[in-house]
């Protein structure tokens, strides 16, 4: 293993910084991982029954101290911060828990979609806002009532925040203070995929109003939210948006002015952004040149090119990711280790990076596999120019 | 040339449906309307392959195309599908994503195959009997998760045990897909774009000619 003499906070703040730390910081997003290897049933976040939560909580710790530890995690234990039904636009949607509805007991926890909103509901985020639209929407679509949302909300953030306290007096950084989930994905949630295309298709300026009306309640709730967890790190929820889905000109006229606006907003406020890319990115890298320098992560899943994610944004904003699901869960230890290497040879380059999973860890990702690439990032150093 | 095409790769909707209307109103084939519906499915698809449309278009065009079907078949005399090459598409066991196989599932009628989708979460022996009924000589397999690789391989394994691996050509799809998912389900090919599926599907076709 590399030397250290850095704490895993201040390794994974320096790469946000674009500084060299002592070695490649290790933050896996691992949560579904955690419960098939101690044997516990596959539940969505804070799901399944609450007399589990503290074995949940402990086989996270234990599992991580299994791995041998990383510098951050993104899920504290059995939550992170994304119950504010403020930001939680898809409530219409549902869980889908392995072992019930016929899924395999051993399967990954699924989201159901479902219509919730109307092609008028676009005209009434218009007119009245974001919040003043889910006051409405959120217990027509749940049958939760705001009280009880908030209840349940304020219930789960001190839970996150006991377990936050555990990694933050080990020197772990918590990667998520709110999560925020970008306009178009919300609305693409609400309305399905398909029919956010055909709406966008059929009347654009419609739909980048509703956009722009979301944005300053969303803005408001993550800063709300963020003081509420006391951690200032802001987890963007981007999938829906990418070149693997719609052309450009759709991107840099509608989508990416919202995102600028968040992160532009959360960057005042010195909060770091982490940018949660699932699907394939790489057509969309050189927009995000224009987003706050030092400021961002680039977080991808594996579907997108990292390689040239380092080409166009090395030097502006940290990158992070991508071991692929796929060969976490199929591939030998070797080719684990060969392409954990090739991601500390090619990205990590003079700093600027921190190794993780593409996307989650998989429930069925092989322990030793997990082992080695956690491993590696701290046994393989990262060139200099 | 028909004004249909042209307007469905322009993603006219309105003007397809007026031009498919007048064209029914004024006795034409349906069979040569539906016709021309695809040839503007294929002027959509080359627009994809060469990076001017996106996935969004060929939602919007699989729209348009459904749209249109609904108005053309009831004045259909033959199965429009009479002599296409039949294709059973399902997302795996456990695997309740549908968006990726749905767009497949458009793209192929789209491409004049005859589509029998069973849905998402299928059980192997649920694609088995659906080949065995329909013939199908290719099987498409959708699954967004890796838990769902272990299912593709199920059901190969399936296809295998009933005989019919060597008549039937097997395609997986979905987002972490990669090579070595081919390798572990033993498949015949892989993608993660749904028009690719499409091209793979014909290129089966001519080999099992």
């Amino acid at each position: 293993m590399l030397p250290e003499s850095m704490t895993g906070e201040q390794r994974v703040l320096a790469a946000v910084n674009l500084e060299v730390p002592d070695r490649v910081p290790i933050a896996p997003l691992i949560y579904q991982f955690v419960l098939r290897h101690k044997g516990l049933p596959i539940v969505p976040l804070a799901g399944g029954d609450p007399a589990n939560w503290p074995k949940m909580i402990k086989a996270a710790r234990d599992t991580a101290d299994e791995l041998g530890g990383y510098d951050a995690v993104y899920a504290a234990g059995i939550s992170w911060p994304i119950s504010s039904w403020r930001l939680c636009g898809p409530a219409g949607g549902r869980s889908v828990t392995p072992g019930q509805d016929g899924i395999p007991k051993d399967f990954s926890v699924q989201y159901e979609e479902r219509e919730t909103m109307t092609p008028e509901d676009y005209d009434t985020i218009i007119e009245r806002g974001w919040n003043d639209f889910f006051r409405d929407y959120y217990p027509r679509v749940t049958g939760i009532t705001l009280e009880q949302a908030d209840a349940a909300q304020k219930y789960l953030l001190g839970i996150y925040k006991e377990e936050a306290k555990y990694w933050q007096e080990r020197d772990v950084a918590i990667m998520s203070g709110a999560l925020v989930i970008s306009c178009e994905m919300t609305l693409s949630l609400m309305r399905t995929l398909p029919r956010f295309m055909i709406d966008l298709h059929r009347y654009p300026e419609r739909v980048k109003a509703a956009m722009e009306a979301m944005v300053p309640d969303f803005i408001q709730n993550t800063i709300e939210h963020v003081e509420a967890s006391g951690i200032p790190w802001v987890v963007f929820s981007l999938e829906r948006g990418s070149g693997a889905y719609f052309n450009l000109k759709i991107y840099e006229e509608m989508f990416f002015p919202q995102l600028k606006k968040l992160v532009d907003a959360f960057t005042a406020r010195g909060f770091i952004n982490v940018l949660h890319f699932d699907t394939d990115w790489t057509l969309n890298f050189p927009y995000l040149r224009d987003l706050p320098a030092r400021a961002c992560i680039c977080e991808l899943d594996s579907t997108s090119d990292i390689f040239k994610a380092k080409e166009i944004l090395g030097g502006h904003m940290c990158i992070m990711g991508d071991v692929p699901p796929s060969l976490l869960s199929l591939g030998t230890t070797e080719e684990v280790i060969e392409y954990c290497e090739k991601l500390i040879d090619v990205v990590g380059r003079d700093g600027g990076f921190i190794m993780s999973s593409g996307c989650e860890v998989p429930p069925d990702a092989k322990f030793e596999n997990v082992k080695a690439m956690v491993d590696t990032a701290k046994r393989h150093a990262a060139p200099r120019s | 040339m028909s004004e249909i095409p042209t307007a469905l790769a322009e993603l006219n909707e309105q003007e397809v449906a007026r031009l498919v209307r007048e064209r029914l109103d004024a006795g034409d084939d349906p069979m040569a309307i539906l016709n021309d519906c695809r040839r503007g499915m294929d002027i959509v698809g080359e627009r994809y392959k060469a990076g001017d449309y996106f996935l969004s278009e060929l939602i919007v065009s699989g729209e348009i195309f459904k749209d249109s079907m609904k108005l053309i078949e009831p004045h259909l005399k033959t199965d429009a599908n009479a002599s296409a090459t039949r294709v059973v598409l399902g997302t795996v066991k456990g695997d309740i994503h549908n968006i990726g196989k749905d767009i497949v599932a458009v793209l192929l009628k789209g491409a004049g195959f005859e589509v029998h989708d069973l849905g998402i979460d299928v059980k192997p022996a649920t694609f088995v009997d659906k080949l065995k009924e329909t013939g199908a000589p290719i099987l498409g397999m959708s699954g967004l998760l890796t838990p769902s690789f272990d299912s593709m391989k199920e059901t190969i394994e399936a296809v295998k045990e009933a005989g019919l691996r060597d008549k039937v050509k097997i395609v997986i799809g979905g987002g972490v897909v990669t090579e070595l998912v081919l390798r572990h389900t033993g498949a015949d090919a892989f993608t993660d774009d749904g028009l690719e599926g499409v091209e793979i599907c014909r290129r089966f076709v001519q080999e099992v000619k």
